[in-house]
Order: C-alpha cells, then sequence, then structure tokens
C-alpha cells in the first residue's frame, strides 16, 4: 500500500512533459530515476518522516515571480534567460554535485523543475550579496557558483516551495557566508543543499527558522580541496504539530580541512524534530578536525526529538568529537528568573531564546533573531 | 517588616525547619549562623519559594502580607531578594537582558516607569563598574564561565539595581578572596539603610567583621537555639558551636 504512493509518484514524475528551460539535459536524471529506489516509509533515512506525505501533498502553482536583489559582484541569471555559455554550466553542474544514490529525489528536482536561477559570484572590492527570496516555483533550482578568490553573502528566504535545490560550488579560496532563513510555513516542503567547497574555500552555513507540516531538508556539504573550512550554524523552534527532520552530512574528501557544526532546536507541543548529523572523513581527508554538537530542548510533554550524531572514520590522523543532548528547561534556571520577578512566558521564553542563540555564534543577524520569533 | 512564625519546612521532604521563630524590622541587619545542615539555607530558600522546599506549619509574613501565598517572581516584585549561594550559570541569555528583564519586572511592580535602553545601560554599567566587573560583563551569557566571587559580586550587582525590600544573603561570602570578600560588603553596606532589611546567611564570623549586624542568631537542628548582638558572633567564632543544643 504505501510503496504505491511512491510508484505513483514515480509515473507521475517519468510522464511528465518538460516546458520550462526545455534545452536542460534531464536524459541522466529519468534515467537515474528508472533504476532509484525512491524513499519509502521504511527507508531507514526516513524513519521518521513519512515521504508519502510529501509525495500526495498538493503541487504549488507556478507563480512566475522571482524575488531577487544583488550587489556589485553577482550575475542573477534565471535559468529561462540563460545564453549559450551559462546553459553549459547550468547543465555541467546537473547532476553532477550529489550521490543520486542516496539522494533519489534529487532526480525528480532535475525532471519537474519549474525554476531555477543561475548566481555567479565574482571577485570584488567588497563582499557580492545576494538575497533570495520566492522564487515563485513549486520545484526550484539554485545554483552558485563562487570564483576562486570571491568574498560573498548569500541569504535565502524560501516561500514554502514544495522542493527547492540548491547546489553551491565554492573555487579555491573563495568564502560564502549562507545564511537560510525558513519562518514556519503551512506546506509540505523538501529542501536539498548540496555544497562543494574546494581547497582553501570557506563555507559557513547559518539555517534557521521554525517547522511546517512536513519539513525535510537534506544537507551535504563536502570538503574537496585541502584546508577547506566549514561551519554550520542551525537553530529551529517548532510549535503546533510541525515537523522538521534535518539530515546533515559532512564529508572530508580532502586532507587537512576543519568543520564544526552546531544544532540547537526547541520543540513545543505536538511538534516532532529529526536530526541526524554525520561527520564523514573519507580516505583522503588525513588531518581532519571535525565537531558536532547537537542539543534538543523539549518544552511540552507531547513534543519528541530524535537525534542520531553519527562519526565514520576512514582515515588514521583526525580530530574528530561529536555529541547530542535532550532535556527540559533547566528548573534551577526558571528558578533563578522567577526569584527576580521575571515569571512565567518571559521566563521561558528568555530561556528558550538563550539557548538557541547558543548554536549562533556572535554578531547575529537581526533576521536571524526575527525568523526565530526573538527581539533583536 | 519581616515575621517569621513557628515555621516547619522540608527540603527534598525530609523535615529541615522545626519551628523558626524570627521578626526583622527595617533597618536592621540580621546574622544567621549555624554548623552544616542546620537550616540556614532551607530558611532562605524557603522565604524566596523555591521548588523543592515545602512549608509544613508557621506562616511567614512581610509587611503585614503572607508571603508564602505568594509566586516567587511575585515575592520578588514585591521586593524580596536572594543572592545565591550557588548562582545559576544561563548560557545565551546576556547579563544585560536578564537583569533589564528583572529591572522592568520590579519598576512595574513599584509603579515606576520603565527605564530606556540608555538609561538602564548607564545603570548597569555603573553599578557593575563599582563591583569591579569588567566591561564585558554585560555581553558574557548569566555567570557564564564567572569566577565563584564574580558570582557573588554579580549577585550584589542585582540587589544593588533591583533595591529590594528584604535582602536575603545566602553564604554571600562562601569561595571569596579577602579582596572579593571587601568589594561584597562595601556593596552590601551601601545597600543597607532605613527603608530595607538584610537577613545575612553565614558559615563564618569572618563577614561580620566587615558586615556589622545588628541582630546575631544561631541556628541548630531547624531552630534559632540562641541570639545576640554582634558580640555574640565573635564568641561562637572562638566556642564554635558545639555547646549550643536545640531548644526543646
Amino acid at each position: 500500500m504505501n510503496a504505491s504512493v511512491a510508484q505513483a509518484f514515480r509515473e507521475a514524475t517519468e510522464r511528465h512533459a518538460a516546458e520550462y528551460a526545455p534545452w536542460l539535459d534531464r536524459h541522466p536524471s529519468r534515467a537515474a530515476l528508472a533504476s532509484a529506489a525512491l524513499p519509502e516509509p521504511r527507508t531507514e533515512a526516513w524513519r521518521h518522516t513519512n515521504p508519502n506525505r510529501w509525495y500526495g501533498a498538493a503541487r504549488p502553482v507556478p507563480r512566475r515571480r522571482l524575488d531577487a536583489q544583488g550587489t556589485a559582484g553577482v550575475r542573477i541569471i534565471p535559468f529561462e534567460d540563460a545564453d549559450g555559455e551559462n546553459r553549459r554550466l547550468i547543465n555541467g553542474h546537473l547532476n553532477a554535485t550529489l550521490d543520486r544514490a542516496r539522494h533519489p529525489l534529487a532526480n525528480v528536482n532535475d525532471i519537474l523543475l519549474d525554476r531555477g536561477v543561475l548566481l555567479r559570484m565574482h571577485r570584488g572590492a567588497t563582499p557580492a550579496e545576494v538575497t533570495l527570496g520566492d522564487m515563485g516555483g513549486g520545484y526550484e533550482r539554485v545554483l552558485v557558483l563562487v570564483e576562486a578568490g570571491a568574498s560573498c553573502v548569500l541569504t535565502e528566504r524560501p516561500a514554502a516551495p514544495r522542493q527547492r535545490m540548491v547546489e553551491i560550488v565554492l573555487a579555491p579560496d573563495a568564502t560564502l557566508r549562507h545564511l537560510r532563513l525558513q519562518p514556519p510555513s503551512d506546506a509540505a516542503e523538501h529542501h536539498l543543499v548540496s555544497v562543494q567547497v574546494d581547497a582553501g574555500a570557506t563555507y559557513a552555513l547559518t539555517q534557521c527558522g521554525g517547522g511546517a507540516p512536513f519539513r525535510r531538508s537534506d544537507v551535504h556539504i563536502e570538503a574537496t580541496g585541502a584546508g577547506a573550512d566549514i561551519t554550520v550554524r542551525s537553530a529551529y523552534r517548532l510549535g503546533g504539530g510541525q515537523h522538521l527532520d534535518t539530515q546533515l552530512t559532512v564529508c572530508h574528501a580532502a586532507p587537512a580541512a576543519t568543520s564544526r557544526q552546531f544544532v540547537r532546536g526547541a520543540v513545543g507541543a505536538a511538534a516532532r524534530a529529526v536530526f541526524d548529523g554525520r561527520i564523514h572523513i573519507a580516505p583522503e581527508g588525513q588531518q581532519a578536525a571535525a565537531t558536532l554538537t547537537a542539543k534538543h530542548l523539549l518544552l511540552a510533554p507531547d513534543a519528541a526529538a530524535y537525534a542520531k550524531p553519527e562519526l565514520m572514520i576512514y582515515a588514521n590522523d583526525v580530530k574528530c568529537a561529536h555529541g547530542a543532548t535532550m532535556g527540559e528547561l533547566d528548573d534551577d534556571a526558571l528558578f533563578y528568573l522567577h526569584s527576580r520577578g521575571v515569571g512565567g512566558e518571559q521566563a521561558r521564553q528568555l530561556l528558550v531564546a538563550g539557548f538557541l542563540k547558543e548554536a549562533l555564534g556572535e554578531g547575529i543577524d537581526d533576521a536571524v533573531l526575527a525568523v526565530l520569533g526573538m527581539a533583536p | 517588616m519581616l515575621h517569621i512564625e513557628g515555621l516547619h519546612a522540608t527540603a527534598g521532604g525530609e523535615p529541615v525547619l522545626r519551628g523558626v521563630d524570627l521578626v526583622v524590622r527595617r533597618g536592621e541587619v540580621h546574622a544567621v549562623m549555624g554548623p552544616n545542615g542546620s537550616g540556614k539555607s532551607t530558611l532562605t530558600n524557603v522565604l524566596a519559594g523555591r521548588p523543592g522546599y515545602e512549608v509544613t506549619a508557621g506562616g511567614v509574613s512581610l509587611d503585614g502580607e503572607d508571603l508564602l501565598a505568594l509566586t516567587p517572581e511575585d515575592r520578588a516584585r514585591r521586593g524580596v531578594f536572594m543572592a545565591f549561594q550557588y548562582p545559576v550559570e544561563i548560557p545565551g541569555v546576556s547579563n544585560m537582558e536578564f537583569l533589564k528583564a528583572a529591572l522592568d519586572s520590579r519598576n512595574a511592580a513599584l509603579g515606576r516607569p520603565a527605564l530606556s535602553a540608555v538609561e538602564f545601560l548607564k545603570l548597569a554599567r555603573a553599578a557593575a563598574e563599582r563591583l569591579g566587573l569588567g566591561p564585558e560583563f554585560g555581553k558574557r551569557g548569566v555567570n557564564e564561565g564567572f569566577s565563584g566571587g564574580e558570582k557573588k559580586r554579580n549577585e550584589i550587582l542585582q540587589m544593588l539595581l533591583l533595591e529590594p525590600r528584604l535582602a536575603l544573603l545566602d553564604e554571600t561570602d562562601s569561595g571569596l578572596d579577602i579582596d572579593s570578600l571587601r568589594t561584597v560588603a562595601a556593596g552590601v553596606n551601601a545597600f543597607a539603610g532605613a527603608d530595607n532589611a538584610i537577613v545575612l546567611v553565614t558559615h563564618y564570623a569572618r563577614l561580620l567583621e566587615h558586615i556589622v549586624p545588628d541582630r546575631v542568631h544561631v541556628l541548630v537542628a531547624g531552630r534559632i537555639a540562641q541570639s545576640g548582638d554582634k558580640s555574640f558572633a565573635l564568641e561562637i567564632e572562638a566556642k564554635g558551636y558545639g555547646w549550643l543544643t536545640a531548644p526543646a
């Protein structure tokens, strides 16, 4: 019964005739989809998130509006406007940055995408900045190419797409600060983020916000060049029956890379957080230094969190550490606030905000605080 | 101001206070001393309303109001302040955020207008400087990574800002070096005035060389065994607690 939902979805995807950017080379993805096993309720990586809820959700109607603004140093190229050179770049990266066996739904995005944008970020006197809001699509695709030595900021505010796939390629010595701001929505969303970080490049992702009836976020970041540096900060606050499943992998596929992941989730009434975080050190990843901490706060008796930090180490000269905690608000801290006249909900909110801020480090953007429902 | 009558209380389900009677008048400083386990900390925690401490008999009033009927936050808003023996660390919540929330609450209870951010910062920075808490103090998480001395000075800072009617100092001298002890004592002495009262709990008479009490009480087995003036503290320092027994 369950398998038939995935099967029906696969067949509908296969039958789909692409109208958007017909020059996209979708053949490899169609072939890959035909042989791929789509996630099913019993699939290990989906055990706490029923993919049938996503397959069966209503498809949004593409709105044909792209909300993107950039400074000097960035070119924003909607796929439909891409010329020969950019079409070649896009086709060259399609189906290239992500392991399709692990992420079969990437094939679905290749085939069904109805809105795409290429961001080419160049080296300049000041950091190039792009803000990418509503892309106006159902199946959205973002390809970000950061030139060698460039220093850039990308802020994303997805407006409840059915699926948004973001691929980022950082050339050597490039720097990208990537903010993903995801306010709560009432849609069924799937997000796929795939990042390649070349030698000496720095990638810092801050992903935060709320939940949705169904929100699944697969993030795969790979150090592909020596000395790459990766930071992931993720904070989320779920309430009212929301569901957020984050699958985060940082892979060290080149030597002397460094990575750190900080994850904090506050889970409210009838909400469910799923977090699988993996540090993967490939045989080529010698002299890796990698850390991961994931902490969850359960704010109601019917709140649930499932956290699984994992280390997969195939090199012998590495420094790795990981840990996860789960708990309720600290009674002593609550009483300390009460004893200073700060009571009830205000005390709880202060503690929750403090807990989440722990993941975000110094100099937190006001936009980040706002999406987490905190005052600047 | 503070009337404690026949107070019995349990801590973690175990009987600790077995009939405490104490009257503290406005403008007075009372020291409560006693051996380990005599109930000193239980007394301050019961007055502040800490969960886990249960009053089983007796009563407490503050200026005629039944203190035990109030939540801890309402006690604080009415002007009860407890300086913790072990101040709590709250990472992620900055000292300034915390102090502003506390002060706003106290001012609202007093019917005073809330301070603007600028007024508040000025006030808080001046207080921090006076207690020797560095310029980074405000940005740091509440008591996060503070030394023992810094934590205790932070308690006194909060007391100075919140201007309570009744300050309960629970072993505020424990873990302090002599310089910190002097700073803390100077803060307490600056605070003590005709409109407030202080109950300070301590193991040692050392603190009382710096903060001179009007009355000294010794708790033994959950009751006040004996009371006296400031010279009583010196007697205890010389003779210890062994000769004092709980009243029948």
